[in-house]
């Protein structure tokens, strides 16, 4: 009998760095003893996908290089992961059946605010990234991402001086439009914030779960 | 009498609608591979589904298709996985037996949550999770019809306007055609449609067949593709 496998969905628009967020948590997920499997929603390219697998999986040995794996959208990565997730649940499906020692599958996949939302029957969990360049009126503008996102993740936090964006006011404006919902300012490329989404993860996601013994 | 004929043509809606979750929408069926050659104007497009539809897709998946639909009916599960198997083979590029397979046992598995005579769609099931079927679209289809009480040859005609939709709506998301193009398109081919399912949905399953070399030659260079928006 196949058992659910916990799965978290990274949305958010391009070059906001979901990747690049997703190359940082695994590494602490894998030091951790979890087993991590991800599938990349792309919108043209399988090119997120061969950067993580040659980055995490062939390079860093974190994972087999079949647990990371392309998934193409005709150029529809919103109703990939909502309306119709069909082709996600398939892979998903196939990891579950084919890996059942795995303990958190990551969905990566790009999308703009105003319409990217998961399919509770896809992820369990909706991490939104966006980034300082949009400007600090992000957060304001609401959206269905921002909005309905379990934990908002506002990236390159380094580079908001000279974008002209204030952080204090995105962190206001995520509280007015969020209520309690948690939003964590990250710079994914030196790593500043991550170990706190992965936190997120591990208690709200795995509730603390002890990583499943290997296979 | 009136609400079972009502129930029935909404089926035949809901399964016919590109908003039915089968993933469909992430196929090309080879037209991304031609048209990356350059060389695909939008004329082009409406001889190419002809194309697919009297060579690929009528002799071979309609007619696995009706094949299912039979088994079903006459609850043979034996010549139901034979249908399966063949058409699964008859596919000879990877990413459209994946594609194929993956779109077709979403479909089972969302139509069981509400059909009500679905024994063979459950023996069938079982069947897959045995391994012992791989849940081929095609094959499903005739399956998931046969348990929704539609009309076979109505089966076969929604099995093709499905596939034609597909591919004209990737046409559109490729930047070959304009919206009222794709339209006409569709309408236009409605006869090719009418007559692909009148050669080959009593075809017997021994009988099936296709041919599109070239397409096949294209499709296997689409799959080591870096870029590309469609699974297919």
């Amino acid at each position: 009998m196949r058992s659910r496998i916990p799965r978290v969905g990274i949305g958010g628009p391009v070059g906001s760095g979901k990747t690049m967020l997703i190359e940082q948590i695994v590494p602490i997920l894998s030091e951790k003893g979890y087993k991590v499997s991800i599938i990349s929603n792309d919108v043209i390219s399988k090119e997120d996908a061969d950067r993580m697998r040659q980055n995490l999986a062939t390079d860093k040995g974190l994972m087999p290089e079949e647990l990371v794996i392309g998934v193409a959208t005709g150029g529809c990565p919103h109703t990939a992961v909502r309306e119709d997730p069909s082709i996600n649940l398939s892979v998903i499906e196939e990891l579950e059946s084919k890996y059942p020692f795995l303990d958190l599958i990551l969905i990566e996949s790009g999308g703009d605010n105003i319409t990217t939302t998961f399919s509770p029957a896809l992820a369990d969990y909706f991490i939104y990234i966006i980034d300082v360049t949009g400007g600090d009126k992000y957060p304001r503008k609401r959206g269905l991402g921002i909005e309905n996102c379990d934990l908002l993740v506002i990236n390159k936090i380094d580079i908001a001086p000279y974008v002209g964006a204030d952080l204090k006011i995105m962190e206001r404006d995520a509280k007015i439009v969020r209520g309690n919902m948690p939003t964590v300012f990250v710079n994914s490329k030196t790593g500043l914030g991550v170990n706190t989404v992965t936190s997120f993860i591990i208690k709200d996601v795995l509730f603390d779960a002890l990583p499943k013994p290997s296979k | 009498m009136g609400i079972d004929i009502d129930n029935k043509e909404i089926s035949i809606l809901q399964l016919s609608d590109s908003f039915f979750p089968t993933g469909l929408y992430a196929t090309s069926s080879g037209l991304e591979a031609l048209s990356q050659t350059k060389k695909l104007k939008s004329k082009d497009i409406s001889q190419f589904i002809s194309m697919q539809l009297q060579q690929v897709m009528g002799p071979s998946d309609c007619t696995a298709m009706g094949c299912a639909y039979e088994s079903c009916k006459k609850n043979d599960i034996v010549s139901l996985l034979d249908a399966d198997e063949s058409l699964y083979h008859m596919k000879l590029v990877e990413e459209t037996r994946i594609a194929s397979t993956r779109s077709g046992n979403q479909l089972l598995k969302c139509v069981s949550t509400f059909a009500k005579n679905k024994k063979m769609l459950k023996q069938y099931q079982i069947a897959i999770r045995k391994g012992k079927a791989t849940g081929v679209y095609a094959v499903s289809f005739g399956v998931v019809t046969s348990a929704l009480n539609i009309p076979k040859r109505k089966a076969g005609v929604m099995l093709l306007y499905g596939l034609t939709v597909s591919i004209v709506g990737a046409a559109m998301r490729l930047g070959i055609l304009q919206h009222f193009e794709g339209q006409k398109i569709i309408h236009q081919l409605g006869p090719v449609v009418s007559h692909a399912v009148s050669e080959n949905i009593d075809r017997r399953i021994s009988s099936m067949w296709q041919f599109a070399p070239n397409l096949d030659i294209l499709q296997m260079k689409h799959e080591v593709q870096s870029s590309k928006m469609f699974i297919t």
